[in-house]
Parts: structure tokens; C-alpha cells; sequence
């Protein structure tokens, strides 16, 4: 069935266009696996704010090239003008859902800082050596009545989506930015009143659809967790789906008390699937979503038993903060922040996921807690799969506030960036334990690293048309 | 006193690791400007009283908030905590600042 987007293109058409040549991404996801080199520099958002080190966030350009003389080592750094930002999630100008528009390329990364609604423009045509090339100031934001900006997708026609999470006063409703190719703010995408929480959204634009999850308004989680917001009916439980067109929720699908604070959304890669997950990281559960009969559905598909914990109150939940899908649909691998795990299941019946392997690695229960002598001070939190699915690698910072909580040494000693080794073909991970970068010993002082993304797209940002 | 004197207070910035500046500040001014003025680093997020990161605790003196101090909830008001991004000195004031002052206001729900 041919259907057309707002931008006048046809997907049947484009499905069956030669790729490969022009345009900023991969035809499909199977080309990427097939034609990407592996990964030789990552960047890593990485933070001072919240704490009293006199600077400003960075974005850290790890080499991760083994056969580089600086393997394992932050070559640049890519400093925000002002303090205070809290660099969060952050995303490429274009991906493979924009291979049709002439002379666009994966060059620009857009940065926002989530406390200070602050948008960062930066130009990495020198791959090893960005540059800032323009920065949104908060109040032009607010001009929009949005701010706390979370997760940024490019979109078909050289737009720029940004999931903000509250309106100018930090409380409900969020909604969503939109940014033109020269990096002005076009407007808001959605009509305030759609949806009251935001967090995290997906697109399949082949399928006209586009899901977002809930976590809460900046007022409320910014200044730490706290259950009686849980109970006070503060933090989100629901995943909209969107008409992608027309811009509005055509359904709500209410999680209920298995699912609260669901987080990262992440439809599978293949444009003709409609399958997703989402990790609800309050209640420790992975949701499948599908379309069937003209609608959308989900169903709690991996659960995690809180855990006991000496001296504490309550059982510890797993808190399940980050999840991705490999770019073959194949695996779905995530991190229990607080239990201090690595997972990955075997999505291939996505109804019915099966546990592949996992590591025990930092957190409160791991049972590695130390890499090289560095002691692992947190949980593994954002993780990152290069596209050809062998090298999951992770960060331990979730958000400045939030670790102070419940990992109050991160922000004295930084975080660390960890690396395991993929068998795809026999499904397990393997420590690197040969890869450390120490986000602990800079020259300011330690900073948070939180969110990782490679030059060439990403298992968690490419989407294909 | 009479002009401009007349309405700048004396703030006292302490500090927990024994740390301490004194900055004038302005009626124009809030906490955090005033010791931006002054070179003087404080931490700070969105500046529009959301997001707590700027948390200081009233010592001594008597400050106002602008605006609603949407990041403190009342019983963070009753025990003293002030928001520097938006708090305007109505004395002169001691105020203990520092990242240690927001972390010791929530802490981990399970434990």
C-alpha cells in the first residue's frame, strides 16, 4: 500500500528506491549492519552540573579505535558556553529517515540541556574535533511555553523533533519543539493538551505512527526522587501512540501500576514491523507493544524481582533505565541500574522474549566491582551497540540529581564508560575487561558521562522510512 | 544610607567545607547574580526555579523568592531552603550554599 506523509513522499516508492549513494544513512538496517566500519570515536555526554566543580558540561570524544594510539582515551572535548546544563540525551540533524533530501548529512549533533532548556548546535564534519556552531538560548524555548528538553529525533523534510518535557514553568504539560534545518525553532510540533508527561518518542514513518512515553514534570523529578510524588500521581504510567500525520494521539495505552515511569521507546528497526519495547524503570518491567486489529497493544514481557538489601527498608528495585534493539531486530539489551546488570534477551518471537545472557557489573548486587582497580561506583546505565551488534558499551550516570541519591560517589569520583563483546551468532557478551575510560580524572575534576552516540548512526536514533 | 547603599544587602555564602564569601547584592539582583557579579561560582540549572540544583539554606536574614519556588515542596520552605536563582535578599543574610546542601535535602526512599 503506497501512502503519502505530510512531505509529499511516497513510502511504497521510497522503499523500493536505490539507497546507498546519496543522503545521509543506510538504505536499511540490514545495510547498515553490512556496509558500517566499526566505531573508531564515540561521543559521550559528560557533566559538572550539580556539583561544585567550576564548569561547564562537555561532550567527550572518546577514541574507541583499538588500533589507535589513543585508544580508550578522551582526545577532544566539546565544551557548552554556560554552566548548568545537565547535557542529557542528545541526536543527529539527519539519519537514514532522511536519505531522499539532497545535500543532508549526519553532521550536526543537537544537544539540549535538560535543567537548563538550552539547545546546542555542534558541527562534526571534523569527526575527531567538533564545533559549536550554535546555541538556542532558554528563553526562546520558553517562548514556546515548553522546557526540560529530552530526546531529539531527526524527522523526514530536515526537521528537527525535541521531546520537551514540561511547559516554561517546569510543570505539566510537556509536548514537543521542532527545529528547522537552520536550527531555528519552527514552533511546537504538537497542540498543547495532547498529552500532560513526556519523555521519550519513536517514529515509524512508513506505519504514520509515533509513540511517546511518560516520566514527569522538570519541578518534579529535577530535584530528586521522591514516593510521595509516586503517590501523589506525579510520575506517568501511559504510552501514547501518535497519528504521525496529523499530529495528534489516537491511543492511550495506560501501563497501570506494572508500569510505572516508562522511559526509552524503541520500535524496532525494520520499517515494516510493528513491534516496540519499553522499560516501565519504576516497576522493574519490559513492555512489548504491537499493532494487531487496527490497534495498538502491550503486554509486560520481562519482570524483575526487587531485591533484599541489608540494612534497607525495602526491597531495592532493579530499576531498568535504558533499553535498545540491536539493528537485526534480533536482541534486546538493557541495564538495571540499581541491581548493576547487563541483559540481553533474544527478541526473535518479540511476544515472548528469552534471556540470553547478562553481566553482574557495578550497582548494588554486581558481582564485578572493579574494572582494572577502578571501583565501579554505580550501576550501568545508558548503553550504546555498535551497528553490527558485537560491542554493547555503557556509561553509569543516569541524572545528577539521581545519582546523588542513590549512587552518591558518582559525582565525587565521575563515571566510567565499559565495554563487553557481543556474540550475536551464540548470543552472550564477554567483559572487555581490557576497556575502561575513567571519566574520574579529568582536569576540572570528575565529571557524570551519561549518553553515547557514534558519528555514524546508532542502533538507538537511525529510523528508516 | 541613602542611594544605591540603601538597598544592597551583605550576603554571607557559606559553604560546608568551611568555605565563605561575602557578595553585595543588588535590589536588581538575585542570590545566584550576586555572586555571579562576584566571580564567585554557585551551582544552578534552569534558573527559573524548577529544578533545585541551586538550593541554598537560610542561616540568617530574611529572603523572598520571586516566583513560586516550584522545586522546594512546603516542608523544604519550613526548614529553611531557598532557591539562589530566584531569591532576593531582604536583609542582609547568611546563606549555606554549595551542591552538598540539595543532596542532603532528598534522600534514597528504599534505605
Amino acid at each position: 500500500m503506497a501512502t503519502e506523509d505530510r512531505h509529499g513522499h511516497s513510502h511504497h516508492e521510497h522503499a523500493h528506491h536505490e539507497h546507498g549513494v546519496e543522503g545521509p544513512g543506510y538504505a536499511t538496517p540490514q545495510a547498515a549492519i553490512e556496509e558500517s566500519t566499526p566505531e573508531k570515536l564515540a561521543y559521550v555526554a559528560a557533566l559538572y552540573t550539580g556539583t561544585d566543580v567550576d564548569a561547564s558540561d562537555f561532550v567527550a570524544v572518546v577514541d574507541v579505535d583499538p588500533g589507535s594510539p589513543t585508544y580508550r582515551e578522551i582526545v577532544d572535548r566539546i565544551e557548552m558556553p554556560t554552566r548548568g546544563d545537565e547535557l542529557h540525551h542528545f541526536g543527529w540533524n539527519a539519519c537514514s529517515s532522511s536519505c531522499h533530501v539532497e545535500g543532508l548529512e549526519r553532521q550536526y549533533l543537537v544537544i539540549p540541556g535538560n535543567r537548563s532548556s538550552r539547545i546546542h548546535v555542534v558541527d562534526t564534519s571534523d569527526r575527531r574535533h567538533p564545533e559549536l556552531v550554535k546555541v538556542i538560548e532558554p528563553e526562546e524555548v520558553h517562548e514556546q511555553d515548553l522546557s526540560g528538553p529530552h530526546t531529539v529525533h531527526c524527522a523526514p523534510g530536515r526537521e528537527i523533533m525535541i521531546s520537551m518535557l514540561g511547559n516554561a514553568d517546569g510543570e505539566l504539560p510537556g509536548g514537543f519543539l521542532v527545529l528547522d534545518d537552520d536550527f531555528e525553532i519552527e514552533g511546537r510540533w504538537d497542540a498543547p493538551g495532547e498529552i500532560e508527561f513526556n519523555y521519550d518518542f519513536w517514529y515509524q514513518p512508513r506505519r504514520d505512527v509515533m509513540v511517546s512515553s511518560e516520566w514527569a514534570a522538570p519541578a518534579t523529578y529535577q530535584p530528586g526522587f521522591d514516593l510521595e510524588d509516586v503517590e501523589a500521581g506525579k510520575y506517568g504510567h501511559s504510552l501514547h501512540f501518535w497519528n504521525w500525520g496529523d499530529r495528534t494521539v489516537e491511543q492511550t495505552i495506560d501501563l497501570g501500576e506494572e508500569g510505572m515511569i516508562p522511559l526509552e521507546v524503541r520500535f524496532m528497526h525494520n520499517p515494516e514491523v510493528a513491534h516496540g519495547y519499553v522499560n516501565a524503570a519504576l516497576s522493574s518491567n519490559i513492555f512489548h507493544f504491537w499493532r494487531e486489529d487496527g490497534e495498538y497493544h502491550a503486554e509486560k514481557v520481562i519482570d524483575f524481582e526487587g531485591r533484599d538489601l541489608e540494612g534497607w527498608d525495602m526491597p531495592v528495585p532493579a530499576l531498568p533505565t535504558d533499553i535498545l534493539l540491536s539493528m537485526d531486530d534480533r536482541y534486546l539489551f538493557g541495564a538495571n541500574w540499581l541491581h548493576g546488570e547487563v541483559w540481553m534477551y533474544d527478541v526473535s518471537d518479540p511476544a515472548n522474549p528469552r534471556e540470553s545472557d547478562s553481566i553482574s557489573i557495578g550497582g548494588y548486587f554486581g558481582e564485578i566491582q572493579a574494572v582494572q582497580d577502578r571501583e565501579l561506583i554505580s550501576g550501568p546505565q545508558m548503553i550504546q551497540l555498535s551497528l553490527d551488534g558485537k560491542r554493547l558499551y555503557w556509561t553509569t550516570s543516569l541524572y545528577s540529581t539521581w545519582d546523588d541519591q542513590f549512587f552518591p560517589e558518582e559525582g565525587e569520583r565521575g563515571s566510567v564508560m565499559l565495554k563487553a563483546d557481543v556474540d550475536p551468532r551464540r548470543g552472550t557478551m564477554t567483559l572487555d575487561e581490557e576497556f575502561l575510560v575513567d571519566f574520574g580524572n579529568l582536569p576540572d575534576g570528575p565529571a557524570r558521562a551519561h549518553e553515547i552516540r557514534w558519528p555514524d548512526g546508532d542502533c538507538t536514533s537511525d529510523v528508516w522510512q | 544610607m541613602s542611594g544605591s547603599e540603601a538597598t544592597t544587602r551583605e550576603v554571607t555564602l557559606t559553604w560546608r567545607d568551611g568555605r565563605r564569601e561575602t557578595v553585595r547584592a543588588t535590589e536588581a539582583q538575585t542570590i545566584l547574580e550576586a555572586a555571579e557579579a562576584r566571580a564567585v561560582g554557585l551551582p544552578f540549572g534552569c534558573r527559573t526555579g524548577a529544578c533545585a540544583t541551586c538550593t541554598g539554606r537560610v542561616a540568617d536574614g530574611r529572603v523572598t523568592h520571586d516566583r513560586e519556588p516550584r522545586a522546594l515542596k512546603p516542608r523544604h520552605l519550613e526548614r529553611g531552603y531557598v532557591l539562589c536563582c530566584i531569591a532576593r535578599p531582604r536583609t542582609d543574610c547568611r546563606i549555606e550554599v554549595g551542591a552538598d546542601v540539595r543532596t542532603a535535602m532528598v534522600s534514597n526512599p528504599w534505605k
